[in-house]
């Protein structure tokens, strides 16, 4: 004992004067207990006081999120001063901890508290044991959930006293013998001078820290961005180790462009305006569609896209188009359909509906024969249309061209409103529009487009479309609906990072780092999945590759190439081994014998079966050349990833390419994104020279974005008319607002503090890892997860959360992700959407002047009524009113804008009463239930009005807010 | 060999191949169909125990050292001859004549509960390529609203995925309401804001509402608000005041289950197709359903609460001469065992456990299927939970094969559920 007393002093003295030496010891830390030797440091940081809440991160491999060792055990030393005299200090942790002071320790809290974790996790710990805590006295700072605290008195003669703090964070729980959450929680040294009553850290230097509600907030705010820049530079650390490799893939993919030919930049077509060689190969599509188009069969003939191509895919899409068609008929091209398939020949001969198989199987009264094989007759007015326009000539258009004359280019505000919802994902500021407008015309479109890709929330507006793509799909609790580990949180930084996509994939690929703390291994997880490697092969394929495989996974696809066997080597090489197919992802075969047509799927892999890892994608790399480039070529996972993201692998980049251009221009130049067999590209030299501009670049998705959003294209007006965007880029139609951007850019655009509760129901942390999940404080919509709340207990809602959630979930997103999405959201409009804007928790909270809304300050500051009106169309519409809205809301806000603001006193604040909360712990209780629902109550009421407006007035005022952000405009980008 | 004749061959093939599974779903055509219009579907969040309700067995003691498994409660007789239900069952048990307790129910889906009420709420287990749509949403998919001024489906309880539409699209999804007091979300005016002020709010819209195009998206939008306010306006909001309703019934209910089974009843009379009601109310007794440990002391007060509303329900809806078209189903996502746990409360059993139906215009007889000693496993009659959706929609006359499309694949409505022929005819 004496012994490790001497040793702490000499670890104490080692520390730099005046500061907190942090030390984290991940190696030789025992289970249960403080080691019996001091633990060896492996990593160190400077602090200044002891308040110890969030450590620098763990970064593995090429910079991914890691796990730390479970238990990691952190010390924090320092020399501090104090006035000769007897002290009471203060110490809190949320894992076991102990302060020593010279040597001694004075205060230990304990962690193994077997009760409280056996019947937290049974939800049944009493919720009045919450009003048991030190009394500290006034305005100090009450101990948060699940962190432990106790106090001693201790005698300082004067001098320096060595100080430390240790904890144990991520400690096993005894019974299950599984890890906590590694959190710090607050992990805190406090003292309170005799003869005082306040409390401050612990700390060596000058610098003073009240441990008060405000203190601890202004202590942690600064320290929270230095955090971040920290595992900013260890991820650029760890990234620079993995240089060299990553230089000879750079290299590899210069040598390719060079040994590939370029696509050559068409000259620019006569009368068309051009930005970039974008604008070249959009004009010259326009230019030779309007060349080979033939005049109208007829005027107010059929028209193949109005009235007969909505009948085939209703009817005959789903086994007559794509890669693999049923009897060999594929109907989704004039050419295919009079080539024919194998039973009837060509489907059509033009000019003649009787001797058309394809009009002889729609009227046929043979149930053999029929078709739709399935389902109903088609109505009788559509085979009249069908005949009509056969006997035309079956007029068929490569695709409907819509527009053709461009509009000119957008209006400047129009275009930043567009532009940084398409970046940043919330309308700009009117500091962003002053910033903008002070540049020169000619300048700001550019400018504004790289102050844009620099910004971080370029990260934040890329969240939501790769979660969904990903399907990223973290459960609160018990993870059991196909849930995967949260690794939003590597996929945010990666963005931050601004990784090139080709890393970023060969990361996600990899399933490298923490399952649970948000690394790519998360990714790998589909809970009560009976293959998740297959799971995952699906979201792969389709993300990067553009496969459709969904149906593969239980059998050969009807109508797609992918073949059962594909999938499952695909899945055999995520999972480095030889996989069994499971009776449970297979279809039983006298299912598929029911009638008498041919079944319309097939199983050629038998349950059961064994499949080794191979690539199944020869068509788009050949194994040979790529797997050359994996930095493991033995291993199958390593050379997947190498596979995929290739240069020689022209499908990868241009499938990004085509996602990136499908969400900045609203139609894919392929236009269904996760599924190439389903649609050819109306722009193949573009979509080509695109991809091979994303390599040049370095697989640099904002260098890409660069290039479209200072195109001529993507700059002009939107046709207001247009119900979709053009397929020759001519004009945008509007689209819908996604649901991110709506939320974002509402608190944004009104000021309002996006305020809910914590990503959590473990807040007290008696749940191990695998349990439940800490999504932390969001400060955008996206960090946001599924309410799901299928237990149906009041306990268990998170009120806030719910409320955005509500509004988000109308507007297509998807809290819960159990299955990979294309990308592309389902946007018609629905009747929820406007009630939830109108009528709506969140509404309220953006619709009432409270102090901290931002609408409420700006209509205090003296300026005319009229100035208030154009200011807040500014801020909410980037444009200025029309005359004839300015006097209506002029008219409104006038009468008493005079005398709209109100003179008061400062309120005093209340004392801080310590809150009572609801977790899982005591989601059992009824007195948990009630409190929950006095904050869903809470949540609904919103927070008061301010009281320094006229209240007349600020109803009048917030009505007009109401009916500004209930505005269709809002729904849109236009 | 040209097409017909393998078409021919292959047919005959099938005959001969098919399990009686694929005739089943082959016969589609010749499946009961009921005509019932309307369906309130009861949930009973945590697990019911079927033992302590619906499916009494001999008498059991969780206080007695050592604990004796069994029902917790006696049995008493119900209107059909021969079918009991527990004591706290009384009001339900005299109208048992309109009543199926199906007590074979049984799923291998395991006990977790988020995991078992997605497939009571789907009738598939959670898939990593498809996301299912729920009962109600098939239902509003197939059926639409009775009555054009109101949603097709509603909740009263707490929004989930497992209450979604999954692939059929948000359209199909449902309006859910908390409770009874606060309207449904997004249609209720929030307090403060009273007719005048939400006259003035709709008149300082207006401006904002014009110019929007015809057929473009920003004009489909402005339908869909037009649409939504008119449905936030009295003719609809009034269906939930349930002050105008006798006092007498009101207290007949009971507490907040009964006055949403009341509710529900209301929105059926105004033409909701599906109404789903949640009886999540855990304060009674700490747990709600999920009856572990102390749980069980007051699970009767929690029986009790059921039976006042279940059949306050079949009672009201029979005098109004609601019951023969409207289907009240009754689910939870799992039984209990017939064992008491350490703490003298239930665990979680999916291998048997009870559903009901009542009304809807099909042939009831108390009880369906018969169980082991202790409800155990099924010993007679097995109905598996896709089965159980299947009667559900046949007898709404939907039929249970139909196929659905996500994403151009065919998916029928169950997976493979064959209605209880026994309760239709």
């Amino acid at each position: 004992m004496i012994r490790l007393l001497m040793s702490l002093v000499l670890l104490a003295a080692s520390a730099v004067a005046a500061a907190v030496s942090v030390e984290i010891c991940e190696d030789g830390v025992p289970k249960s207990g403080w080691p019996g030797t001091p633990a060896r440091a492996t990593e160190t940081f400077q602090e200044d006081a002891f308040g110890l809440f969030e450590l620098p991160l763990k970064y593995v491999a090429t910079g991914v999120r890691g796990d730390r060792a479970f238990p990691t055990l952190v010390r924090a030393t320092g020399k501090v001063t104090l006035p000769a005299g007897k002290h009471r200090l203060l110490l809190r942790a949320r894992g076991m901890a102990r302060l020593l002071v010279d040597g001694r320790v004075i205060a230990e809290t304990p962690f193994d508290q077997p009760r409280q974790f056996a019947v937290g996790n049974a939800g049944e710990l009493p919720v009045e044991e919450q009003e048991t805590f030190l009394e500290l006295g006034p305005g100090a700072r009450f101990l948060p959930p699940g962190n432990r605290e106790v106090m001693a008195e201790a005698e300082f003669d004067g001098r320096a006293a060595e100080i430390v703090l240790e904890t144990l964070i991520g400690g096993i729980e005894p019974k299950s013998k599984r890890p906590f959450r590694p959190e710090l929680g607050e992990t805190v040294a406090a003292i309170s001078l005799a003869g005082s009553g306040d409390w401050k850290l612990l700390a060596p230097g000058e610098m003073t820290v009240p441990y008060t509600d405000a203190g601890w907030a202004a202590y942690t705010a600064p320290r929270r961005a230095r955090f971040a820049a920290m595992n900013a530079a260890a991820r650029a650390t760890r990234r620079a180790e993995h240089a060299g490799y990553w230089n000879r893939r750079r290299a590899a993919a210069r040598d390719w462009l060079a040994a590939t030919p370029e696509v050559p930049v068409p000259a620019l077509a006569a009368g068309f305006p051009a930005h970039n060689p974008i604008d070249h190969f959009v004009a010259a599509r326009i230019a030779q569609v309007t060349a080979d188009e033939k005049p109208s069969a007829r005027a107010g003939g059929v028209d193949f896209f109005r009235d007969i191509k909505p009948i085939l895919e209703a009817n005959c899409f789903a086994c007559h188009q794509g890669a693999k068609v049923k009897g060999g008929l594929q109907l989704d091209t004039r050419a295919a359909a009079l080539r024919g398939g194998r039973g009837d020949g060509p489907a059509i001969v033009p000019g003649q509906p009787k001797a058309s198989p394809l009009f002889q199987r729609i009227t046929s009264h043979d149930p053999e024969e029929v078709m739709p094989a399935k389902g109903d007759r088609l109505r009788t007015a559509d085979v009249a249309l069908v005949e009509r326009w056969i006997a035309e000539g079956a007029v068929w258009p490569e695709f409907a061209p819509g527009r053709r004359t461009l509009t000119p280019l957008a209006h400047d505000l129009a275009f930043l409103r567009r532009v940084s919802l398409d970046t940043v994902g919330v309308v700009p500021s009117e500091a962003e529009v002053s910033a903008f407008l002070a540049d020169s015309a000619a300048s700001r479109r550019a400018r504004a487009i790289d102050r844009l890709l620099a910004d971080p929330r370029w990260a934040d507006h890329q969240m939501g479309y790769w979660l969904d793509v990903l399907a990223e799909n973290p459960n609160l609790i018990n993870p059991t609906l196909n849930n995967t580990g949260p690794f939003r949180w590597w996929l945010h930084e990666s963005l931050l990072d601004g990784k090139p996509l080709d890393l970023l994939v060969t990361e996600l690929i990899r399933l490298e780092g923490s399952e649970r703390g948000g690394g790519p291994a998360g990714f790998g997880v589909a809970s009560q999945n009976d293959v998740p490697a297959a799971a995952k092969g699906i979201i792969l394929a389709g993300a990067f590759l553009g496969v459709e495989m969904k149906c593969a996974r239980c059998h050969d696809a009807p109508t797609h190439a992918a073949k059962q066997s594909e999938l499952f080597q695909l899945a055999a090489m995520l999972e480095k081994k030889p996989l069994k197919v499971p009776t449970t992802s297979s279809v039983p075969l006298d299912h598929l014998r029911v009638g008498g047509r041919t079944p319309m799927i097939e199983v050629t892999l038998a349950p059961g079966s064994t499949v080794e890892p191979a690539w199944p994608f020869g068509r788009f790399a050949g194994e040979a050349s790529a797997a050359a480039l994996a930095e493991r070529p033995d291993d199958p996972r390593d050379r997947l990833a190498a596979l995929v993201t290739a240069p020689q692998n022209e499908r990868f980049a241009q499938v990004l390419a085509n996602r990136l251009w499908q969400r900045l221009m609203g139609r894919g130049l392929v236009e269904t994104v996760g599924d190439w067999e389903k649609s050819a590209p109306t722009h193949p030299e573009l979509l080509r020279w695109l991809g091979r501009e994303f390599v040049r670049g370095g697989y640099d998705l904002r260098a890409l974005a660069r290039l479209i959003l200072n195109s001529h294209a993507y700059q002009r007006a939107a046709d207001p008319a247009l119900a979709a965007p053009s397929p020759l880029f001519a004009a945008h139609a509007p689209r819908r607002i996604n649901a991110e951007q709506l939320v974002d850019s509402l608190f944004a655009a009104t000021g309002k503090p996006f305020a809910v509760e914590q990503v959590c129901l473990d807040l007290d942390s008696v749940r191990t890892i695998e349990n439940a999940l800490d999504l932390g404080q969001a400060t955008r919509a996206w960090m946001l997860g599924s309410t799901s709340n299928e237990r149906d207990r009041p306990s268990l809602m998170l009120p806030r959360i719910q409320a955005v959630a509500d509004v988000m979930e109308v507007f297509g997103w998807r809290g819960a992700r159990p299955d990979a999405s294309s990308g592309i959201r389902e946007n018609a409009a629905n009747v929820l959407q406007p009630a939830l804007l109108s009528n709506g928790t969140m509404m309220t909270w953006l619709t009432r002047l409270s102090d901290d809304h931002g609408l409420g300050l700006l209509a205090m500051e003296e300026q005319p009524v009229e100035r208030l009106v154009e200011r807040i169309f500014l801020r909410l519409f980037t444009r200025p009113p029309t005359p004839e809205e300015k006097s209506t809301y002029v008219a409104a806000l006038k009468p008493g804008y005079a005398g709209r603001v109100v003179a008061r006193a400062e309120p005093v604040p209340a004392p801080a009463e310590r809150r009572k909360y609801v977790a899982w712990s005591n989601h059992m209780k009824s007195e948990a239930n009630t409190l929950r629902l006095e904050q869903e109550a809470a949540a609904r009421r919103g927070d008061p009005p301010t009281t320094r407006l006229a209240p007349e007035w600020r109803t009048r005022f917030e009505d007009v807010i109401w009916a500004l952000l209930n505005a269709p405009e809002w729904t849109s980008v236009l | 060999m040209n097409r017909r004749n393998f078409l021919t061959q292959s047919a005959a093939l099938a005959t001969v191949a098919a399990s009686p599974r694929a005739l089943a779903t082959a016969t589609a055509a010749a499946l009961p169909k009921g005509r019932a219009e309307h369906c309130i579907f009861l949930w009973l969040g945590g697990g019911m125990a079927q033992i302590d309700t619906f499916d009494p067995k001999r008498r059991g003691n969780p206080k007695s050292k050592p604990m004796v498994a069994g029902s917790d409660y006696a049995a008493i007789d119900t209107a059909v001859p021969g079918v009991r239900y527990t004591e706290h069952l009384a009001r339900t048990a005299q109208l048992a004549e309109h009543v199926t307790a199906v007590r074979t129910i049984n799923h291998t889906l395991g006990i977790e509960h988020a995991l078992a009420t997605n497939f009571v709420h789907t009738g598939r287990p959670v898939s990593g390529s498809t996301v299912y749509p729920s009962l109600g949403s098939v239902v509003a998919h197939q059926r639409g609203a009775a009555d054009e001024r109101v949603p097709a489906y509603m909740v009263i309880g707490y929004p989930s995925v497992s209450r979604g539409p999954g692939f059929l699209g948000a359209k199909h999804g449902y309006i859910h309401l908390v409770d009874t007091e606060s309207g449904p979300a997004g249609f209720t005016a929030p307090d403060g804001i009273d007719a005048a002020r939400m006259a003035e709010r709709r008149r300082l819209l207006a401006p904002l509402q014009k110019n929007t195009g015809d057929g473009t998206s920003l004009d489909d939008y402005a339908e869909a608000q037009r649409e939504a306010l008119r449905l936030a306006g009295p003719g609809f909001m009034r269906h939930f005041k349930l002050a105008e309703e006798p006092a007498a019934l009101r207290e007949g209910y009971g507490g907040e289950f009964g006055q949403r089974c009341l509710l529900a009843r209301r929105l059926v009379q105004a033409g909701v197709r599906f109404i789903e009601v949640s009886h999540n109310l855990n304060f009674i007794n700490g747990a709600g359903w999920d009856t572990h440990n102390a749980g069980q002391l007051n699970q009767h007060v929690l029986i009790r609460e059921l039976d006042a509303a279940l059949g306050s329900l079949i009672a009201d809806l029979k005098a109004k001469k609601l019951l023969d078209k409207t289907l009240i189903a009754l689910g939870t996502e799992f039984g209990r065992p017939g064992q008491f746990d350490s703490g003298g409360g239930r665990g979680h059993q999916s291998a048997c456990f009870s559903l009901l139906l009542a009304g809807g215009g099909l042939r009831h007889r108390g009880a369906y299927g018969v169980t082991n000693e202790l409800s155990g496993k099924p010993v007679e009659n097995p109905v598996s939970v896709p089965d159980f959706h299947a009667t559900i929609y046949a007898a709404l006359g939907i039929n249970p094969g139909k196929e659905l499309v996500s994403a151009s694949r065919p998916v029928p409505i169950t997976d493979g559920g064959k209605p209880i022929a026994a309760l239709f005819g």
